[in-house]
């Protein structure tokens, strides 16, 4: 499934299970609050009347004075015959008649109001509201539905006092859409109190249907939310894998436009742009040294191509193709020494050039090299003086030789005529120290830098030279492949110095 | 026509030099910026063949500083394809350009163009009268049938064909058919002319007595 994999979604998803869950719990505990809220209310006004009726069946009643004005709150006459037989040799009361001053707690008018019944000991009703629910009526169930709260009260009151105040009867019992309350006083009278309860029920429905109402609310707005702040941490991100898509497809210029760079996004995309960056530069620098070598390889294949189609567009001599194919070899080995001298390049860049390493003496090495560039130096009628201490060295002797033969064949032909190069050769705290000195043109200073670079001429002139532009990039690789330096210094029309540090031990 | 090839890598500059004559070009060749600056501003050539990396001066100061006292047509060689050289050269005022490695059968027709196109020719096609020159083919057709014509005679035709109705001085025709290295015998040019009226009717080359020779 893609949406699973999707961070976007998988987020949505989590935080919408922990809304629901959050929302439920609140929900729920909100409407039992609200519930035992309700209940006790009600129940707060069960006790009330409760003791409303102990107080007045246990008032002497003012009966005679009083008749005339109770008789509205007698029972019907019905009732007042179902009341059963009278005359039990008890103490107590045989009827019992609300008090005018408390007929408002009990208004039969509305089914939904409070009720009572109040049963003597024996299990004769006393008196009671119209409007009890039927169960309350059939004696038989009375009995049993009664007895076990009976009981239980019974211990119950045992203990509290019942004086005055009315005691707290602690058993309220819902049954259907009604609560009750059924305690015994001491004095043995059953007393029931109770009301329908189906307003409240309606009330905690309608409160349970607004809970769920803002609940769903609060998720939706939850929800979208969630998906916007999701949407907007995520943007980033989309940015970057856009970006990353492009680079890919091969716009290396394409950087991930970093707008809040505090952010962690904004760090990764920091790091990533100054990757791109550098991906970039050594993109353009491979692509450099492809094209220049490319260039410096059609040259010799121009030669190559203009000599045998010129010689090839008629019959000609021998000695006219002897010097044909004397052109062609000299462009070949133009090119083959260009392969050399990339090739070597390449190893030295991959770091796959196996080094040699031998101990050898240095001095000996530059002696031989300066015979060995003496036909050039000739030539040119450039002198080589060489002021050299024997230092023993650990390294590629053979690489090593070709570094002081490109610096001195550089020495010699940058070098004006009769000019001079001074080789110098001594060991300091460890490192031998090599100089090659011209008196020539030497090099401006805008060019420095370039000196060791790929395919660099101070003067483009020396392209038919046999120069390659590759000796001191070549150079520099070997001593950097000895643990050495390699550094120039050059004066204009004075002349340039290079000078190689070595490890002794290396 | 006359060519001027600067390049200084000498094998190429020897077998393209060699080319060229043989097509039937004169041909003075100048192996560095200063000596190819110095004849391209002291001669009048027909074209010129320019490398861009020379020692000395380079191929595109070369080009600027002719441009400003000649229009002779350019004909760069470059090492280098990508088009910003391509634009850099177009833009100096080089007239066409060719990419190295190149082929020498390129190297010619780029050459007839730019030089068909000096003299505000569009065709390789000379039409004049019953006398045919096909530029590319150098070949010469009197009445549809093919005329033997040597390098050289050809040359002078085309010369004065691309110039016709001009007088064409006979200093100029030197400059143009012979290459520095040919010593400029006065009477090597009245041969060929009589040669060339020979193959294609007196009256092909008028002489303008005192001016030169001119083909109406």
């Amino acid at each position: 499934m893609k949406i699973f994999k999707s961070i976007k979604w998988r987020l949505q998803i989590w935080y919408g299970l922990i809304l629901v869950v959050v929302l439920a719990g609140f929900g729920i505990t909100a409407y039992q609050l609200e519930r035992n809220r309700q209940f006790r209310q009600v129940d707060d006004e069960l006790h009330r009347r409760f003791g409303v009726l102990a107080n007045a069946l246990h008032r002497p009643p003012p009966r005679r004075q009083d008749a005339d004005q109770q008789s509205f709150d007698r029972p019907p006459p019905d009732q007042l015959s179902n009341d059963g037989p009278p005359g039990r040799s008890f103490r107590q009361p045989t009827e019992f008649h609300l008090p005018e001053q408390d007929a408002h707690f009990f208004d039969a008018s509305d089914p939904n109001n409070f009720y009572f019944t109040i049963i003597t000991r024996d299990g004769r009703e006393l008196g009671g509201s119209t409007n009890q629910p039927t169960p309350i009526g059939e004696p038989a169930q009375e009995t049993s539905s009664y007895s076990h709260p009976v009981n239980h009260v019974d211990q119950a009151f045992s203990v509290s006092k019942f004086n005055g105040n009315f005691p707290k009867p602690n058993k309220v019992t819902s049954f259907g859409n009604h609560r009750e309350t059924v305690e015994m006083l001491p004095s043995g009278e059953i007393i029931v109190v109770g009301c329908s309860i189906a307003p409240e029920f309606k009330e905690l429905q309608r409160t349970a249907v607004n809970l769920t109402a803002i609940g769903s609310l609060i998720l939706v707005v939850g929800l979208v939310g969630g998906w916007w702040l999701v949407s907007r941490a995520i943007k980033p991100i989309n940015e970057i894998s856009a970006t990353a898509v492009k680079i890919s497809a091969g716009d290396l210029s394409q950087r991930i436009n970093v707008a809040e760079a505090e952010s962690e996004l904004g760090q990764l995309a920091a790091v990533l742009n100054s990757t791109f960056a550098r991906l970039e530069s050594a993109f353009a620098q491979q692509k450099q040294f492809a094209s220049d070598a490319a260039h410096e390889l059609r040259t010799p294949v121009s030669v190559i191509l203009t000599q045998t189609q010129t010689s090839l567009n008629r019959e000609r001599d021998a000695a006219s193709y002897k010097q044909t194919v004397e052109a062609c070899q000299r462009a070949a080995q133009r090119m083959r020494k260009l392969i050399e001298s990339l090739l070597a390049l390449a190893r030295f860049d991959a770091g796959q050039e196996i080094l040699k390493r031998q101990q050898f003496d240095f001095s000996k090495t530059i002696s031989d090299c300066a015979e060995l560039v003496s036909p050039l130096s000739d030539e040119r009628g450039v002198k080589i003086s060489i002021e050299a201490e024997p230092v023993e060295i650990i390294g590629d002797s053979e690489r090593l030789a070709q570094v002081v033969t490109n610096l001195l064949t550089n020495a010699i032909q940058y070098n004006n005529p009769d000019g001079e190069v001074r080789v110098k050769l001594e060991s300091q705290n460890g490192l031998a120290v090599l100089t090659v000195a011209d008196t020539g043109q030497g090099i401006a200073a805008e060019n420095l830098p370039q000196v060791f670079g790929r395919f660099f001429r101070a003067d483009s002139s020396r392209t038919g030279a046999g120069n390659s532009g590759l000796g001191l990039a070549i150079t520099k690789a070997i001593v950097e492949a000895h643990g050495g330096t390699i550094e120039v210094a050059s004066e204009e029309n004075a002349g340039t110095t290079f000078t190689v540090r070595l490890p002794i031990s290396a | 026509m006359r060519i001027l090839i600067v390049e200084d890598e000498p094998d190429l500059l020897a077998s393209l030099a060699q080319a060229l004559r043989e097509e039937g070009y004169a041909v003075d060749t100048a192996d560095n910026g200063d000596d190819g600056l110095f004849n391209a501003e002291g001669t009048d050539y027909d074209a010129i063949i320019l490398d861009v990396m020379l020692p000395g001066i380079d191929g595109w100061e070369i080009l600027k500083r002719l441009r400003k006292t000649k229009k002779t047509p350019v004909l760069m060689l470059t090492a280098r394809d990508q088009t910003r050289d391509r634009v850099k050269g177009l833009d100096t005022g080089a007239d066409d350009y060719v990419v190295k490695p190149f082929d020498l059968e390129e190297v010619f027709a780029r050459l007839r163009a730019i030089i068909r196109r000096s003299a505000n020719k569009t065709t390789n096609l000379i039409e004049i009268g019953d006398v045919k020159i096909d530029t590319a083919a150098r070949n010469i057709f009197l009445k549809d049938k093919p005329v033997e014509i040597t390098a050289r005679e050809y040359a002078l035709v085309e010369f004065l064909a691309l110039h016709r109705g001009e007088v064409v001085t006979r200093t100029q025709l030197y400059e143009h058919l012979f290459d520095e290295n040919e010593s400029s015998l006065s009477n090597l040019l009245d041969v060929h002319v009589s040669n060339v009226r020979k193959k294609l009717g007196a009256e092909f080359i008028a002489t303008r007595r005192g001016h030169g020779y001119c083909i109406e």
